[in-house]
């Protein structure tokens, strides 16, 4: 078996969750990473020193510039008969090429798979994760996208070869021209994937910037019990329960909320939900994956802290 | 100019999925369905964009079930000009639908094929993409904004971390994020009218096209509920559980 | 929060196995209505009640609506929203196509009107009342009045408003003082009208108030009211809303519920006197407003059916989420295993269960008058038009008082069911309970209903139509049989019922030409008794479909035989109250007229 897997980069470094993917390929055969950019020599050191891997192409041409979804599927499509798996991130990069790989190889492309069953089987969510389908594909290539979270990182490795391939078609139907990435603002509570609540343990509207330095540590929205909006620590629009938002995200670190079930009815169903509260009794606790009871003033602080390092 | 646009009928949004007890799938019998919401807002796009004077006639497909029928009258209830169903049953898989799709733009020459970035059901998110190959033509998936300049457009993506703005060449595939537009509600007037409006009928064989599924499906299961929690010693076991046991830092 | 879901598959089980939605799309003039249609316009409604009205309704409760300076400011979001209406063309729905409605069967217009009161009943009040004008004015307003009106109030672009009622009249509305003098081609309206619904208010570009007055004149009584028209803003020639009519609100009443509509003090011709129009002629005012009040009605009713369907979707939800306590074991009551959410715990089942069977029983009886109404309007045969228009007249006071005093049943029930989280208003469980009240007392209170009933109805035509009734609900028993012993108690409840009301409408007959008031003081149980056997009538019918349904290969089961089972709930739990209503009924009557005034 052996396996190409289409890397996401900035040129420069690996995006987050690619060495997670390699260790979903490593489970199924000789890893290749293919490196492909404007230019991306540094991103393919990089991807040659992650575990498993066993050979890195690099092509660099200005045709790869910005997404690229028709020429990077043309690249891939260069060398894909050599391999019995593809695969790819399921992020927004990952996603806009693979499809067009497994078109073109007249392939039925497995989206966002989770975990590895055998090489022709895998685990994906549906229906937002609510049904986890089981399926085994009978196509010659195996096209996968994956879900980075579902995989431990690949830890590193002594260099594997870095070999150049030559750059693919330039098939001339899409014009690049520019993006805009936006600063590190706060994500919606809606749609945050992580979302750092504060309720009335908080004390003060003043004492919300310890959940802000927590929240921007993770990328995460800032939400509040509705203890803490009465309250006047924080705009109704942060508000996270029954008659506030309704969240689901992946993560939810509830603190100093006690757990009224008003609040637990707006995030009970988030994936993963952490409970800080001096209060061993509360009952957010009954919800909470994860609990610590301790004075929040010390282990908030004690948290963004250790997420630095 | 000439658009074509995809829908898909989905168990409503609204609705808690059940996973059948023999694990064969989930259960859609007698489940409230409707518009795939990603269907809704390319439909929506169209509309607006004959509103514009920029699309002379907005022809909706959708490939399914003959219940399917309903969503392409809702479609037309917001502005499809006519709807073509390939009754194909439930459960075609992208890529099948893409070659059916693709069998269906051969005969109705569109200049642009505007589809949902994902279905909310089976989230595969392909087949736009899928389309686009196999046609050929130039995809810009997930765009929130799109501007028709004769034979091109200029569209913007939504990409991780931000917004990316493309020139596509005309023909071709686009497909449409949440922040596109904001689908309107269909008036009671135009729910009427819509029951006029020429709706055709296809067999999958009558496009040549082999709809068998490349995937099999082995078993489909809940997901593992909540376990019962864990009470955690201090900070650096609680960041020690997030990062290797729950896996969401 | 409870997000609202239109129940669409009850909706349509009740239209259609029912109602018989058949039958009334058969009616000349509902030629292009198909049941494709239907479904397509239930689903769009559906949509829009749970997307744009149902988020509104706890902040409209919460904010409510404010009067300054004799303006009146609907609710946050309010006026977006009935925009929205409007412009989905929702107003028309049930009205003439030659104003620009959409004509569709008062049937389907009925289960839309489900739809919007279960999501917020306040908002729909205003659309509700524009139907009502428009339906007064279908009979008797002139050419040229419908021209002015009609396709505005149509569309939704005007509202309208009934005033009826003035500070010394109550229900009584012989004691209506406000005047109109004639001056030209119009007359002039001064006087006070109270609990106007939506009376004032920025959502419409103008409000068309029907108006009661008095002619200087008119003879005493009910036989000297006129009806108006009454513009907020009189017409330009070229049919614009232009100029402000001597009208305005001068107090919004402070009240238990439906907080965001105001209810409004007008306060006509303060000034020079108030323009209106009078519709048809002087003195049948009283006569052209009764033309329309089945209708009126029967559209409360259906606000009971709402309420309480979303009352048991806000409470099922919450004891489907809260965990509270364990399942007992089977030895001596002990708790055992893990905690459990509510809706495991037998009497909040039971609860639910009441909630569920009464609001399935209220919204078939509903939709069955409202299928009356459609026949009794279209039918092509006259024999039949009769028949189906006795039915109507005999089933509007008890859609309307029995549906609403249920709704606040069940709303109260959906209290129950949060327990003390209930009692407090964030769960918003309250709100429906407070909503719900007023159902029972506009638009007739339960004891008009019941005395327009027992008199009226029943006795006035020596118990025909409740005896024809009665007879149908006889037939049942066979097919009832067929059901099984599963349905044994339900069935033999069900023919006591069936006997009980019986003996109570020949008591009533016989009674009420000696002594109508004996009759008046046992009004209201009839009324009861006859809304619960006729629920059980509907639920019977229910069952048996479910059952005939359940021999299909691929029938829906899980719905099925909740149906079947539902139908027997309420035959052994909810019907059995008929025959304690029917004793008081022949035996109560005595005790009510034997204590005297001194002695309370």
């Amino acid at each position: 078996m052996s396996v190409l897997v289409l890397a996401e980069h900035d040129g420069k470094q690996l995006k987050p969750g690619v060495t997670n993917m390699l260790t979903a390929a490593a489970k199924l055969g000789d890893v290749t990473v293919l490196v492909a950019g404007t230019q991306a020599s540094e991103a393919a050191q990089a991807a040659a020193k992650v575990a498993g891997v066993k050979k890195v192409l690099l092509t660099e041409a200005p045709i790869y510039e910005g997404s690229a979804a028709e020429n990077l599927a043309a690249l891939v499509l260069t060398i894909a008969e050599q391999y019995s798996h593809i695969l790819g991130p399921a992020s927004a990069f990952g996603k806009n090429v693979l499809p067009r790989v497994a078109a073109s190889l007249d392939v039925q492309q497995i989206s966002e798979i989770s975990a590895v069953e055998s090489p022709d089987t895998f685990v994906r969510p549906t229906y937002a994760g609510n049904a986890m389908a089981t399926v085994q594909s009978s196509d010659r290539i195996k096209v996968i996208t994956v879900r980075a979270t579902a995989f431990d990182p690949a830890g590193e490795q002594g260099a594997a070869p870095v070999e150049n391939l030559a750059p693919g078609p330039d098939l001339g139907l899409t014009q690049y021209k520019g993006s805009e990435l936006s600063k590190s603002e706060r994500p919606e509570l809606t749609a945050a994937r992580i979302i750092v609540s504060g309720g009335r343990g908080m004390g003060s509207a003043e004492n919300f910037k310890l959940i802000e330095a927590l929240a921007d540590k993770l990328g995460a929205a800032v939400g509040a019990s509705r203890a803490a909006v009465d309250s006047g620590f924080m705009p109704n629009e942060y508000q996270v329960g029954q008659t506030g938002k309704i969240v689901a995200p992946e993560l939810y670190i509830a603190v100093g909320i006690s757990g009224a079930i008003q609040h637990l009815a707006g995030m009970k169903d988030s994936k993963v939900i952490v409970a800080i509260n001096k209060d061993a009794e509360a009952p957010i606790f009954s919800v909470a994956s994860y609990w610590l009871v301790d004075d929040l003033f010390k282990a908030v602080p004690e948290l963004t802290k250790e997420l630095s390092s | 100019m000439k658009v074509l646009v995809t829908v898909k009928r989905v168990i409503d949004p609204y609705v808690k999925v059940r996973v059948k007890s023999d694990g064969s799938g989930v259960e859609t019998a007698n489940i409230k369905m409707t518009m795939n919401p990603f269907c809704e807002i390319a439909v929506e796009q169209a509309v607006r964009m004959k509103e514009a004077g920029v699309v002379t006639e907005i022809v909706v497909v959708s490939v399914g079930a003959q219940q399917s029928q309903e969503t392409l009258r809702t479609a037309m209830a917001m502005g499809a000009d006519r709807g073509i169903l390939v009754d194909a049953g439930v459960d075609v898989e992208p890529l099948a639908v893409a070659k059916l799709l693709k069998a269906i733009i051969a005969k109705e020459n569109p200049q642009l094929v505007i589809t949902g970035k994902q279905a909310i059901d089976d989230d595969s998110n392909q087949t736009g993409q899928m389309i686009s190959a196999l046609m050929g033509w130039p995809q810009a998936t997930f765009i929130s904004t799109i501007t028709v300049n004769g034979d091109t457009a200029d569209v913007t993506r939504e990409i991780d971390g931000g917004l990316e703005k493309l020139t596509i060449k005309l023909p071709a595939v686009v497909t449409s994020d949440l922040r596109l537009n904001e689908p309107r509600y269909v008036t009671l007037p135009n729910i009427m009218k819509a029951k006029k409006k020429p709706m055709e009928v296809i067999k999958p064989d009558a496009l040549g096209v082999d709809v068998t599924p490349r995937l099999k499906v082995l078993k489909v299961q809940e997901p593992p509920s909540r376990s019962a929690g864990v009470k955690v010693a201090d900070v650096k076991e609680l960041v020690a559980k997030l990062k290797n046991e729950a896996r969401v830092i | 929060m409870s997000i609202y879901n239109a129940p669409l598959k009850d909706m349509h089980f009740a239209l259609h196995e029912i109602a018989g939605l058949s039958e009334v799309l058969s009616l000349p003039g509902f030629e292009d209505v198909t049941p494709e249609l239907v479904a397509a316009v239930l689903s769009e409604a559906g949509k829009f009640a749970r997307e744009v009205l149902d988020p509104l309704n706890r902040t409209g409760d919460t904010i409510g609506a404010r009067l300054e300076n004799g303006v009146v400011t609907a609710p946050e979001g309010y006026r977006a929203a009935y925009a929205k209406f409007i412009e989905a063309g929702w107003n028309g729905l049930g009205a003439d196509p030659a104003y620009g409605g959409q004509g569709l069967p008062h049937t389907v217009a009925m289960v839309v009107q489900e739809i919007w009161n279960s999501a917020n009943m306040s908002f729909c009040l205003a659309p509700m009342l524009t139907s009502g004008v428009l339906e007064a004015l279908r009979h008797h307003a002139s050419p040229e009045q419908h021209a002015l009106f009609s396709p505005k109030l149509t569309a939704g672009e005007w509202s309208g408003t009934m005033n009826l009622t003035e500070p010394q009249a109550g229900s009584d509305l012989s004691a209506v003082r406000t005047q109109a003098v004639r001056q030209g081609g119009h007359y002039l309206l001064r006087g006070t009208k109270i609990f106007i619904t939506w009376g004032e208010h920025d959502m419409s570009e103008n409000i068309v108030h029907l108006v009661l007055a008095r002619t200087p004149d008119a003879p005493e009584g009910v036989k000297g009211i006129s009806l108006f028209i009454v513009p907020k803003f009189l017409l330009g020639a070229d049919g614009s809303a232009g100029e402000r009519n001597d009208v305005k609100c001068v107090s919004i009443e402070r009240k238990l519920g439906i907080h965001a509509s105001p209810t409004c003090v007008l306060s006509y011709g303060e000034d020079k006197g108030a323009v209106g129009h009078l519709v048809g002629e002087e003195n049948r005012g009283l006569e052209y407003m009764f033309t329309m009040m089945n209708h009126a009605r029967l559209g409360v009713g259906v606000e009971g059916v709402g309420l309480a369907e979303r009352a048991y979707q806000h409470a099922l939800e919450y004891a489907k989420t809260r965990v509270q306590g364990r399942v007992m074991t089977k030895m001596r009551g002990q708790p055992s295993g893990d905690r459990v959410t509510i809706i495991h715990h037998p009497d909040v089942k039971r609860m639910l269960l009441s909630m569920k069977a009464q609001t399935e029983a209220m919204r078939a009886l509903a939709y069955t008058a409202g299928a009356a109404l459609d026949k009794a309007r279209r039918h092509p045969d006259p024999a039949e038009k009769r028949r189906s228009q006795a039915l109507v007249d005999l089933l509007t006071p008890i859609v309307k008082g029995w549906c609403t005093e249920q709704g606040v049943e069940v709303a109260s029930t959906g209290m129950q069911v949060h327990g003390g989280m209930g009692f407090v208003e964030e769960t918003g469980a309250a709100q429906y309970l407070r909503d719900a009240r007023i159902t029972t007392i506009y638009e007739g209170t339960t004891g008009i209903q019941a005395n327009d009933l027992v008199g009226r109805k029943v006795a006035f035509e020596k118990g025909a139509t409740a005896m024809a009734l009665i007879a149908e609900m006889r037939a049942l028993d066979a097919p009832l049989a067929a059901l099984g012993a599963d349905f044994s108690a339900a069935r033999s409840n069900f023919t006591a019922a069936i006997d009980s009301l019986e003996s109570a409408t020949l008591w009533v007959v016989d009674t009420y030409s000696q002594s109508p008031n004996a009759v008046a003081a046992v009004a209201v149980p009839y009324l009861k008794l006859f809304g619960a056997v006729a629920g059980a009538w509907v639920m019977a019918r229910s069952a048996i479909v479910a059952r005939e349904k359940l021999k299909a290969p691929e029938s829906d089961r899980e719905f099925l035989t909740a149906k079947m089972n539902t139908a027997r709930f309420y035959a052994e739990h909810i019907l059995p109250q008929a025959r304690a209503h029917a004793d008081t009924v022949i035996t109560g009557s005595a005790s009510v007229l034997a204590l005297e005034e001194a002695q309370f």
